[in-house]
Formats: C-alpha cells, sequence, structure tokens
C-alpha cells in the first residue's frame, strides 16, 4: 500500500465520526465530527457554492466548511437515502447526523434539512442502505435497546428491539439472496443478525461489539471493546478490524485503526498483517473512497488531530518496488518461509533425538543426574481435569471449579487459562509460591453470562525448582447452563413460569440437559421429567417440567433465564415455530411500574419545555430593557435588570439540570422496557417471536400498557 | 585454532583457561584472548600478558600496530570504561558514556593519527575517543535521537556504501535495526544517520562488501536465529517484474533452489512426524520411560533506560514464542512497547495468599521471535521477576528466566562523585569479611561486578537515572560506608543490609549521619523536573480548548491569542509527545518526596505517615518555598547534623 497524500485539517476530530460522502453525486467530501459540536465538511475539490443555514465557509482553509449542530454528535453517517427525482442531476447522498436525543438527515448539496426526528433512544449508530425485501433504503438508527428506520419522508416503517445498547451496525448480504440483513452489536458482547423483523442469529461475543464491518461475499469483521478483532463467514468465526482492498486481488483486507494510533491492515482470511502505518495519536476514522477523483479508491486515515493520511492499493508493478523498500522479494519471502518452516522442524527433531538419547543414557546409568539442560518428566504423566460444582463457602461464592491435576510425582507450577469472558483479561494464571506447589491446581470460575465457554489450558509441568517445563495443553467446554446445580431439597417453586408443548419425547429433552448442565452423572429420567436446580450465581431455584405428552413447563422467575433455555432447546430440537404462555408476576409488575414512570417523565419534560419557553421570552424582554438602560445612561435600572437577568440564567440552567436527570432517568426507563420486550420475545421462536414484538411495540406507542401485559403474557396481541 | 584461505587448520593453541573464550583479537603475531574477567596476550602462540580485571570484559581490541609502531591492547569492560593496556597492567583507564559492548577502529583504520577508536554501548550511544599516549580525548558521541532505534549496540563495520569514496560506518543493533551512518565532516564531528534497516532479530554481525553483485554495495548481516542475509543499495524492481498480475517470474535458480527446500522441508516432516508418533507411543506405555526435552536457548537481556529510568525487558528465542508469562513477587508496572503486537492480558493476583504483585500473559502473534516489556520498579521494593517463555514448538515446553529487582533498581554506575553537595552518610562496622560486604552490594545495586576487586578496600559511586542523585560507596573488610544526598536512598540501604545481617547472624553497628541541608538539596534537585512536569501538564491540558477557541474563530486563526498561548499551540504536537512518553511521571515524583519525607522523619524517630496527606495537598499546589517549609518544619530547631545514636541490629 502506498501513501498517497497527507493533509492536515487543523480541527480535533472526534474518534469513530468520520464518513465518507459524495453529496452533490459527484465529488467526495470528507466529513467528521469536530470537538465542539460541528461537523467539518472537508471538500477539496469544488468550492460549495452557497452558505448560511447550518453551513458557515471558512476563510482560514477554504476547502474546509463547517456544520453547526449544537447537540453532541454521537454518530455519523452518509449514503443515498433520497429518492430518484425527476431531474436527471446526479444522485446525492445525505447526511444523517445522530445525537443523543434526535437525528437529523441533512442535504448538503442544497444546504437543507430533509427531517428532523426526536429520539428518545437516542442514535449510536447509523447506518443507510436498503433492508431485506423494502423498495426504498433507510437510515437505520440504533439506540438504547432499539432500532429504527426512517426512510427519506421522516416516516418509521421500521422498529425491532435487541437486548442492550446498540454500538455498531453493518447491512450485508449474508445468505446471498440479495437482501441485506442488519448485523446489530450490542453492549451485551452479542451480535445479531436481524432477517427484517427477526432474529435469524445470534453470536456471543467476549466484550462489547464496537464495530461491525461488511467484507466481501457473507463475511464481515468485527471489533470488541477489548480491542479484539476478526472476521466471521456467516456465523462461524475464521479468525479473530474496516474493509478495504489494498492488494488489487479482488478481496478486501481488513483494516483496523487503534486508539494508539496504529492502523494496520489484515488478510480477511488468515488475519495476518499485510500493512502497517503509525500515527502518533489516535485514529479518528478510516474511510474509503476515490478522494482524489483518479477513479481509484484510497483508503482515508483520519487522527484526532486532523491529521489525514490518503493511501492507495499498490498495483502490480507498484508493489514490487514496494516490495524492494523493504528488502524482500517474492522469492526471497518463499525461501524465508521454508527455511524457517525447516529450522522449526529440525529443532522437533533435536528434540525427539535428545529425549531418546537421555532416555538411553538414563536407563544405563540408572540415575537422573547424568544429564544437564534437559527438563524431565515421566513420560506417561497425563493431565487430568475435571469440572464440577463447588457450593462454596461462607468467604466464596458458590462456582464452577476445574480441578488440573497429574498422574504422578510430578508438580504444577503454574496453570494459565485462556478463555475469553470469564476473566477480566482473556486469561487466568494460577501460580502457587514455590513451597505449596503440589500436583493439583483447583481453579474456581465465575462465568459471568449463560453461554458456552471454551477453556484453552497450558499446565506447567516438571519437578521442584526445574528451570525448564513440559507444557500439557488442553480445551475443555464449559456448558452453557455450568451456573446451575442440581438440588434435592424441596423449595417452594418460583412463581415466573412458562409453558408450552413440545412434538419429541422426554429422552431427547434428557439428552439436552445432559448436555447444557453440569451434572455430576449422566441423569436418566423414565416418566416424567420434573427436575429443579439453583442458580450458583442467585441462589434461587429454576425447575423444569416436561410430561410424557410434550408438554413443557419451566418455573423461574427470571425470564431473561427463560428465554435463554428455550432458545437453545428449541436449536438443539430443531424447533422453528414456538409459541408459549408465560407469566412473570415481578418482572411484569416491574414493567408496569416503569411504564407509569415513563409516562410521568415523560409530563414532566414537556412542562420543561415549555417553561423554559417562557424564560426564553423574559430574557428576551430583559435584554432589551437592559440596553435600553444603558443607552439612557440609566446605570441603576441596568444593574437591575441585568441582575435579574441573572437570575433567570440561574433558573435556567438549574432547569436545565433536572431536564438532564429527567432524560437520563427516562432513557434507563425505556431501556427496561425496550429489554422486557425483547425477553417476551426470546420466550417465543420464529413466526411468533415477530408477533410479539409487533405486538409490544404497538401497544407501547399508543400507550396501551394493559395490551402490552396481555401480549407479553400470552403471546398474541 | 587457526584456519588457511582453504579451510586447513594452520593453526592450534591450547590455553591454559578455564573459561570460556568470549572475545578474540589478532594483530600480526599477537593473539589477544578475553574470557569474562581475563585477558590474555599471546605473543607467537607464547603466554606473554596477563590481566585479571575486577570487571566484565565484553571486547578486546588493539590500536594498528604497524602505524603506531607500539602495541596497545584495549579492553572493554561493563563499568563504562575501557582500559588501555601496557603489557600486565593497565596504562590508563577512559570513562564512557555507557557500557561498552564492541570496539572497532574508528575508519578501519584508527583515523588520521591511527589512535581513534569507535565504542558501542548497551544503552544505544556510539562514541568515538582518541587514545593518545599518555592521555585519551573524548571526541564524539552519538546518542540515538527520540524516534530511531534505542537498543543496545552489538556490532559496527566500515564500507564505502554511499559511493562518495568516504567509507561509511554500518552498525548492527540487537532490537534488529542495521544503520548506516556517513562521516560528513571529517573525524572530528559525529557522523549523520543515513539509512535504516528494520528487522526483527537481534543482529549478531554486520559487514559491507560486494557479495552477490559487483556493482552494488550491500550489507551482509546475521541475526539471533541464524539468518544470513544482505542488504543492497540496488533498486529492486529490475529483478521482480511481473508478467501478469499476481504471477510473479522467478530465475531458475531461485525455482531450483526453492525447489530443493521444498522436498526438503517435506522429507523433515516426514521423519518429524514418525518420531512424534514414537514419542506420543511412549507417552502412552507404561514402561516407565522418561520425556526428556532439551532446553530451549532464549537471549534475553534486562536493561536499565536511562532517559525514562525504566527497564526493558527483551526476550527472544530461536522459534517462534507461543507466550510468556511474567510473575513478580514485587510490585512492579508494564508499560506498553509500541512495537510489541502480542496480546497482554492481566490476572488477578492474591498478594496475601500467593505472594503474586503481578501475573501477565503475553499471548503473540505468529511468527514473533523477540518480545519486548518496559518495566517500572519502585525504588526499596526488591524481590524477583519471573519469565516463563514457551516457544511454539513440539513437544510443548518453556522455561523460566528469573530477574533480580534490586532494592535501589533505578541507579547506575557512575564515574565521578561530586563532592560539594550536602552528604547523609552511614557506616556500618562488623565482623563481615570482604566478600560479604561485596554481595551485599551486589545484592542492593545494579552493575556491581561479580567479584570483588583485588585491592583490600574498593569504592563505587552510582547515580539514580531518575532523579541524579549520587551513592558513593566505600567498602573493605569490617566496614563499609556509603553517603548519598538522598536520604530515601540510605534509608533503603539501612533496612535492606539490617535484615541481610540478621539472615547471617552478624551483628552491625550502624552509625547515621543526617544532614539536614541533603533534604534541601534534593528538593531543588528535584524541583526543575518537577516543574517542568506541572507545567508540560498544565500545557497539555490547555491545548484541547485553545484548539477549539481557534476553530471557533476561523475568520482570524490564532491571531487573537496571546503569545504564550500561541506557542503552546504551536509546539502541540511536541508537548503531547512529552507528557505521553512520560507516563505517570509526575505520580513517581510525588511518590519519592512523600518517602523523602517519610525517611527524613524516620531517621529522627517521628512517624509522620498521618501527615502525608497534608503533604499530598502541598504537591498538588505545588509551590517550592510552601514544600521546604513543610520539609523543615518542626525540625528548625536542629539545624547541626544530627548524629543517630548507632543500634545494633538485632
Amino acid at each position: 500500500m502506498l501513501p498517497l497524500f497527507t493533509l492536515k485539517l487543523n480541527h480535533k476530530l472526534v474518534p469513530g465520526l468520520v464518513t465518507l460522502g459524495v453529496f452533490d453525486g459527484t465529488y467526495p467530501c470528507l466529513t467528521a465530527a469536530t470537538s465542539g459540536d460541528k461537523l467539518l465538511v472537508h471538500n477539496p475539490h469544488e468550492r460549495s457554492g452557497e452558505l448560511g443555514g447550518r453551513l458557515q465557509g471558512s476563510k482560514v482553509a477554504s476547502d474546509v466548511s463547517i456544520l453547526n449542530i449544537n447537540q453532541q454528535v454521537t454518530s455519523l453517517c452518509c449514503g443515498r437515502l433520497k429518492k430518484a427525482t425527476a431531474d436527471a442531476g446526479p444522485m446525492g447522498d445525505v447526511l444523517c447526523v445522530g445525537t443523543p436525543s434526535s437525528l437529523q438527515v441533512y442535504d448538503v448539496a442544497n444546504n437543507a434539512d430533509l427531517f428532523y426526528k426526536e429520539l428518545p433512544d437516542g442514535a449510536n449508530s447509523l447506518v443507510v442502505g436498503k433492508l431485506g425485501d423494502r423498495p426504498d433504503p433507510l437510515v437505520l438508527v440504533g439506540g438504547n435497546c432499539a432500532l429504527q428506520g426512517f426512510d427519506a419522508d421522516g416516516s418509521d416503517p421500521y422498529w425491532n428491539v435487541t437486548g442492550d445498547n446498540i454500538r455498531s451496525m453493518a447491512l450485508i448480504d449474508l445468505n446471498q439472496n440479495g437482501q441485506n440483513q442488519l448485523l446489530v452489536g450490542s453492549d451485551d458482547f452479542d451480535i445479531r443478525i436481524f432477517n427484517d423483523d427477526d432474529i435469524s442469529a445470534e453470536v456471543t461475543e467476549t466484550e462489547a461489539v464496537t464495530a461491525l464491518q461488511p467484507l466481501a461475499g457473507t463475511r464481515f469483521g468485527y471489533a470488541l471493546a477489548n480491542g479484539t478483532v476478526g472476521v466471521y463467514d456467516r456465523t462461524s468465526r475464521w479468525w479473530r478490524i474496516k474493509s478495504f482492498d489494498i492488494d488489487n486481488d479482488g478481496v478486501p483486507e481488513l483494516v483496523t485503526a487503534w486508539s494508539n494510533g496504529k492502523v494496520d491492515a489484515r488478510s480477511d482470511r488468515t488475519g495476518e498483517v499485510v500493512f502497517k502505518d503509525n500515527f502518533n495519536v489516535s485514529v479518528a476514522g478510516l474511510t474509503v473512497g476515490d478522494y482524489r477523483l483518479d477513479g481509484k479508491d484510497s483508503l482515508i486515515c483520519c487522527s484526532v488531530d486532523g491529521e489525514v493520511r490518503g493511501f492507495s492499493p499498490s498495483s502490480g508493478s507498484q508493489r514490487a518496488a514496494s516490495q524492494a523498500t523493504d528488502g524482500s522479494t517474492i522469492e526471497q519471502q518463499t525461501i524465508h518461509e521454508l527455511s524457517q518452516r525447516r529450522q522449526t522442524l529440525l529443532l522437533e527433531l533435536r528434540n525427539y533425538e535428545e529425549n531418546s538419547r537421555v532416555d538411553e543414557a538414563i536407563r544405563s546409568s540408572g540415575s537422573r543426574q547424568t544429564v544437564e539442560n534437559v527438563g524431565i518428566i515421566p513420560a506417561n504423566t497425563q493431565l487430568q481435569t475435571g469440572l464440577s460444582v463447588n457450593m462454596g463457602s461462607s468467604t466464596v461464592p458458590p462456582h464452577v471449579e476445574i480441578t488440573l491435576a497429574t498422574s504422578n510425582d510430578t508438580i504444577m507450577r503454574a496453570a494459565l487459562i485462556f478463555a475469553e469472558g470469564i476473566f477480566q483479561g482473556e486469561s487466568h494464571v494460577v501460580h502457587p509460591p514455590s513451597a505449596m506447589c503440589s500436583n493439583a491446581i483447583r481453579v474456581p470460575l465465575f462465568p459471568p453470562k449463560d453461554v458456552t465457554y471454551d477453556l484453552h489450558i497450558k499446565a506447567l509441568v516438571g519437578y521442584v525448582n526445574s528451570e525448564h517445563y513440559h507444557v500439557f495443553e488442553l480445551t475443555r467446554q464449559l456448558p452453557r447452563f455450568a451456573m446451575y446445580a442440581l438440588s434435592t431439597e424441596q423449595v417452594q417453586p418460583p412463581e415466573g413460569f412458562v409453558t408450552f408443548k413440545l412434538n419429541e419425547r422426554v429422552q431427547r429433552m434428557v439428552m439436552w440437559l445432559n448436555q447444557s448442565f453440569l451434572l455430576l452423572e449422566e441423569l436418566a429420567v423414565p416418566g416424567d421429567l420434573d427436575i429443579t436446580m439453583t442458580s450458583l450465581r442467585t441462589c434461587r431455584p429454576l425447575q423444569l417440567q416436561m410430561k410424557q405428552s410434550g408438554q413443557v413447563t419451566i418455573r423461574v422467575d427470571d425470564m431473561e433465564l427463560a428465554g435463554d433455555i428455550i432458545q437453545t432447546l428449541t436449536s438443539f430440537l430443531k424447533v422453528e415455530d414456538l409459541q408459549c404462555e408465560a407469566d412473570f408476576p415481578a418482572e411484569l409488575e416491574q414493567l408496569e411500574k416503569t411504564l407509569s414512570r415513563v409516562l410521568e417523565y415523560q409530563s414532566v419534560r414537556e412542562r420543561l419545555t415549555a417553561e423554559m419557553a417562557d424564560y426564553s421570552g423574559i430574557i428576551r424582554s430583559l435584554v432589551v430593557r437592559a440596553e435600553d438602560a444603558r443607552l439612557l445612561a440609566d446605570m441603576k435600572s441596568m444593574k437591575r435588570w441585568y441582575m435579574e437577568l441573572f437570575d433567570v440564567n440561574r433558573d435556567l440552567i438549574s432547569d436545565y439540570k433536572i431536564r438532564c436527570n429527567n432524560h437520563e432517568e427516562l432513557m434507563a426507563c425505556l431501556k427496561q422496557v425496550n429489554q422486557t420486550i425483547q425477553k417476551a420475545g426470546k420466550l417465543r421462536v420464529g413466526k411468533p417471536k415477530a408477533a410479539v414484538i409487533a405486538g409490544c411495540r404497538a401497544a407501547f406507542k399508543n400507550s396501551n400498557i394493559p395490551s402490552l401485559l396481555k401480549t407479553i403474557r400470552s403471546g398474541e396481541p | 585454532m587457526g584456519y588457511t584461505r582453504k579451510g586447513k587448520q594452520f593453526l592450534g593453541l591450547e590455553t591454559n583457561l578455564t573459561d570460556d573464550i568470549h572475545s578474540i583479537h589478532v594483530s600480526g603475531s599477537n593473539l589477544l584472548v578475553c574470557s569474562s574477567f581475563i585477558y590474555n596476550h599471546f605473543y607467537d602462540c607464547e603466554d606473554t600478558n596477563y590481566y585479571l580485571s575486577g570487571e566484565e570484559i565484553t571486547d578486546v581490541i588493539s590500536l594498528p600496530a604497524e602505524r603506531i609502531n607500539s602495541f596497545v591492547p584495549v579492553l572493554a569492560c561493563r563499568d563504562r570504561s575501557l582500559r588501555v593496556m601496557k603489557y600486565s597492567g593497565v596504562r590508563y583507564q577512559v570513562d564512557v558514556a555507557g557500557p561498552p559492548s564492541t570496539l572497532h577502529l574508528f575508519y578501519g583504520d584508527g583515523g588520521s593519527t591511527a589512535e581513534y577508536l569507535l565504542y558501542g554501548t548497551t544503552d544505544a550511544a556510539i562514541g568515538c575517543v582518541a587514545l593518545g599516549r599518555n592521555e585519551p580525548t573524548d571526541k564524539w558521541t552519538v546518542e540515538p535521537s527520540r524516534d530511531s532505534s534505542r537498543a543496545g549496540v552489538v556490532c559496527m563495520d566500515h564500507f564505502d556504501m554511499t559511493g562518495d569514496g568516504v567509507r561509511d560506518l554500518i552498525v548492527g543493533r540487537d532490537d534488529g535495526s542495521v544503520q548506516i551512518f556517513s562521516y560528513d565532516d571529517g573525524e572530528e564531528v559525529a557522523p549523520t544517520l543515513r539509512y535504516t534497516y528494520a528487522g526483527s532479530e537481534t543482529v549478531t554481525s554486520v559487514q559491507g562488501g560486494h557479495v552477490s553483485n559487483s556493482e552494488y554495495e550491500e550489507v551482509l548481516v546475521t541475526s539471533y536465529s541464524g539468518w544470513l542475509f544482505g542488504l543492497s543499495s540496488e533498486k529492486r524492481d529490475r529483478h521482480a517484474y511481473e508478467v501478469e498480475p499476481g504471477v510473479i517470474s522467478l530465475s531458475a535458480e531461485a525455482k531450483q533452489r526453492i525447489y530443493n527446500l521444498r522436498a526438503e522441508v517435506e522429507s523433515l516432516q516426514e521423519r518429524v512426524s514418525r518420531e512424534r508418533e514414537r514419542y506420543h507411543q511412549t507417552t502412552q506405555s507404561s514402561l516407565g520411560g522418561i520425556s526428556a526435552v532439551p532446553y530451549i536457548s532464549v537471549n534475553d537481556r534486562m536493561t536499565l533506560s536511562k532517559e525514562d529510568a525504566s527497564y526493558l525487558l527483551t526476550i527472544e528465542v530461536q522459534t517462534p514464542i507461543d507466550n510468556v508469562l511474567l510473575q513478580s513477587d514485587v510490585p512492579v508496572d508494564l508499560l506498553d512497547v509500541e512495537k510489541n503486537s502480542a496480546v497482554v492480558s492481566y490476572s488477578t493476583c492474591d498478594q496475601s495468599q500467593t505472594g503474586n504483585f503481578l501475573l501477565a500473559t503475553y499471548r503473540c502473534q505468529a511468527n514473533t521471535t523477540r518480545l519486548e516489556v518496559k518495566i517500572r520498579t519502585i525504588e526499596g521494593q526488591y524481590g524477583r521477576l519471573q519469565a516463563y517463555v514457551t516457544p511454539r514448538l513440539q513437544p510443548k515446553c518453556c522455561q523460566v528466566r528469573q530477574y533480580q529487582v534490586k532494592p535501589l533498581s533505578l541507579h547506575m554506575r557512575a564515574h565521578r562523585f561530586d563532592p560539594n553537595r550536602p552528604y547523609n552518610s552511614l557506616t556500618l562496622t562488623g565482623k563481615f569479611s570482604y566478600a560479604e560486604v561485596h554481595a551485599w552490594l551486589a545484592f542492593c545495586l545494579p552493575e556491581v561486578p561479580e567479584r570483588p576487586p583485588s585491592a583490600d578496600s574498593a569504592t563505587l559511586s552510582f547515580v539514580s537515572t531518575f532523579l541524579d542523585t549520587m551513592l558513593h560507596v566505600n567498602y573493605r573488610q569490617g566496614q563499609v560506608e556509603f553517603k548519598s544526598d538522598n536520604i530515601s536512598t540510605i534509608s533503603i540501604i539501612k533496612d535492606v543490609l539490617t535484615k541481610e545481617a540478621t539472615k547471617k547472624k552478624i551483628h552491625l553497628s550502624i552509625n547515621c549521619d543526617v544532614n539536614e541541608g541533603s533534604v534541601v538539596h534534593t528538593l531543588q534537585l528535584l524541583h526543575p523536573k518537577l516543574d517542568a512536569q506541572l507545567q508540560l501538564a498544565k500545557k497539555v491540558a490547555l491545548i484541547g480548548p485553545l484548539t477549539e477557541l481557534v476553530a471557533h474563530e476561523h475568520d482570524s486563526g490564532a491571531a487573537f491569542l496571546t503569545p504564550e498561548y500561541r506557542a503552546i499551540l504551536q509546539q502541540a504536537a511536541q508537548l503531547q509527545e512529552q507528557s505521553s512518553r512520560q507516563p505517570a511521571h509526575l505520580e513517581r515524583l510525588y511518590g519519592m518526596i512523600t518517602d523523602l519525607y517519610i525517611d527524613k522523619h524516620k531517621f529522627q524517630g517521628v512517624n509522620v505517615k498521618s501527615k502525608v496527606p497534608q503533604l499530598l495537598d502541598i504537591l498538588y499546589n505545588y509551590d517550592l518555598g510552601k514544600l521546604l517549609a513543610f520539609f523543615t518544619q518542626g525540625s528548625r530547631q536542629t539545624h547541626t547534623p544530627t548524629s543517630a545514636p548507632s543500634t545494633p541490629a538485632e
């Protein structure tokens, strides 16, 4: 990849808010959010004609114009949203700007607002494009658990909910049927794939999903808050950064920009780094476009300091040249690679040869002291692992415990467990003091979520005071519902329940149970299934019942858990549609309370808005009076008016604070409502699920609380 | 042993040395051989001169005998000095900027007077000294610039790479970079950096010449894991032209080479899988065989870098590294190194139960053979840092490396001792031997030679890389005297040595002379640093708002600002870089001052822990006058140096 241009915008850019738009249909413009709630549009090609309105020209840098937004910008996106108009002019992009409480769609070329929408859920992420089989492009807004789609007129034909705050979105045609699916990454570590209204797949990652980027075909890249990047092909992980084709082979590379200023491009197949560059400060954003109008796309990187660098994919001859600069050609690379492999193999061979040599030496002399500089353990040493439930003690809460032990007198110096999501980092290390090393290590695990975790264990095995240890590697899987233990005591059955009918035998259900729970011994049930579990996290009971007839009842107070169980059970049994009866008195009561609070907050908000309008009237008159007094040189009354103005101002500020708090609480409540709707959806599968969500939305929009509750309970609006 | 050009051995010499030979140099019929501490001179294969050095010898060379008509051997020693030899003794000693790692004749022949000698140091500097008959003169030193490689110099050579008729200096460093410097303004002036090649493995030797093509100058480089490669001044795109995109034509020779290599790799692969199978069988059998895996060679270093007073730990293995586990039983901070691509993950550790203060894993990306980690230590906290290195090699094994974090970890050896500072002194007397006291010093301080110097008393000087305070030690059998202008240093030594002596059941009598003036002196020493840091922090904080102000007033630009603010804006980039290069510097300084305060009062027998918040308050609103007043308050009556009563350690 070759550097093309570097320019300085002399503005601070906000990370993540950089995009490229072809606003007049011909010339691309770099658009970025700057500090101070403004947008910057860099158009090196054409002087924008008219100024005024939001658009201000800047004399300092003639090709930069500034848009005043006056609200914090949270998301930015360009895309073709306008319907084809009668005049034959080129179709331009529109600029969509998301703020914490609104969406503005702005036509830069004509310097006019297309529409402005109040969005109580905020707009964390925006994407423009066609979704599913809808004819018109939509601007999709991801906010606080809610998804909304607007068309060019500002009406919203699309609405959906997800489990948590939305951090990133992308549109991609995953099943190659010509229709886009919506990928949504959220704070609860999930990537959900929406096929129009219903979720077609869900993948759980290990951190909040901060970026999603479609790549070629059915592949897409993702990035997590902890710095992991990777590529998925449909729903299977290909490897574990933004897309751009740099070596001209038609396959885009994944380009990642990091907050420490690094930019690197990786091959989308293997994740190998093929290009690197470095900024001194954080990178604000990456975008791809034909910025020099030479017909070729280039990669544009912007740093938070306003430095912009462009790169072009190097073509054949350029590539050879660029390789010459780093001193290696294909030929040398091949040789290098082969030699490297040869060396690794030779070293491995040496290990085996040395092994048998030492073996002989020891057999003949019978003592271990004869050889130096080798690490020796008995060949038949084995590492045993066991997963079990530990009910904890007074100081340690109940947890899942993994026991690692060697089969003889060797000791375990340390154990490394790589598993994402369970620990603070990606790994956990147990390193006992050397005096306390033994042949067994117990590691308590507290999996925070009900998902399956892969544990990659590396155990360092040797003798006391050795400098060299054998590494035993193995992988264990933690079942999805490992944090639930069978309980034998009789407990008061939980009030919440969900019941549905399955056309399956009880044995199949038992198979599923054995697979998804951490049971000490295989469960075998002759007749009706009726078991009680205890959650190790909350110590609350969970009851699973299944009659021979196929009627399944899950009794638990946690609606989300019930939803998770239904989703895994149905995917295990390959059930496509499932309707159910449910009641979760505690959660629904909570929902009712929340809903009434929402109404309350909304009315407070209206009152405050009205008051604010009143104040602005007073301020206007006070300013006029004060200025009049000043002109008349009546200092005394001028002082009085200004004093009053000061008081009004103070009131206004305190009101503003109230408004802010009110808004925050409202957001929290709306989030709760959205989450509950989503949980209700999860209790069903397939069509009934979409119906529940649509029903809930309709009921909520009309503030019809009883109907909302009824939909959640029965699944039918 | 010597070999002729045809590969026949023409000389074999059996020396009576028992150590490994580390460096060798031949000049005419003189042969110079050095092991870690011993220098031997053979003339016509006869042992003529011999010298036992108290410091580790890193390299040996002699000035060109044919030009100066006398034989002058020079030893590079780890104590930051060069020793110019005369027969079996030292003619004189030259102090240099850092611990020298390699020596090379200037311009390959010693320069115009044949007395010029180049040295490279482990802390990245290159210097030139003229070794006159009676005294040396320092010519120049090149400290690496901010953004270039700061790795230690491993090897040097001269060759005209630029084709201007003047030889250029080729330098190989231990982070894999090869640099070419050219002498633009003659031999009295430091050369300028021309080219840099950044490799990924430690360079072990460099040599300039014409190798594969007589028209272009090349540099041959060997690296740690056994690669030999050439860097050419030739433009490469002539070779690998493309016939069509994606297909690159290769010469027949290259094809054959690749083909052979591939065949070799395949046959190896087969053998390895056979052996692997056998190995697996033995692990399954119950015959009681053993699994013995030879040690892997790990090239590791932990060096103190004086710029930011932190340690740089580098670990290099011949095969790609899978992961590295760092465990420490002392509190240390790990800093991010830009070049690292490894994923670091910290584990929670329960200090009281397991004694671990740090457990971190570095999971390396494919083909990483080298890992760099920056570690910040705290003086007074000492213990052991361990690295468990696991390479990607079957059968999987890991190697443990241990590093001592010394109590005065941030000190380095100094040549000179400034007698004009106010010093606190600590004298310990007791029944300990010369070797014992030397061992204690080696335990406390870095860069102390393994063996005590041959005389019956010795003097060492150290300087703190963080505060520039000095420490001076004079020791002999039964007595050791420390002098330092930093009372905290004295306090640390006192604590550590009493502990060590108690372990060995040696009674120590301790005499402490606290110089009140030293505290003020140290604070004044700290003042410019602290002040600069505070200014920097202030300026950096202003950059954001100022840029925004300017952005608002896009018509007038920055013209309306005061010159001071305009300057901040102009230097924004440098300021930010400066502050990012020294993360938590201010906090470290605050920590130092707090320690100083506590230690000062400890010597007076007062516990002032309760007053620390008050001190921090003063620090947050820093003013030298106020700080000094706070330090001296309560002790104003005793301005004369107080002598603590000597207390035998229990």
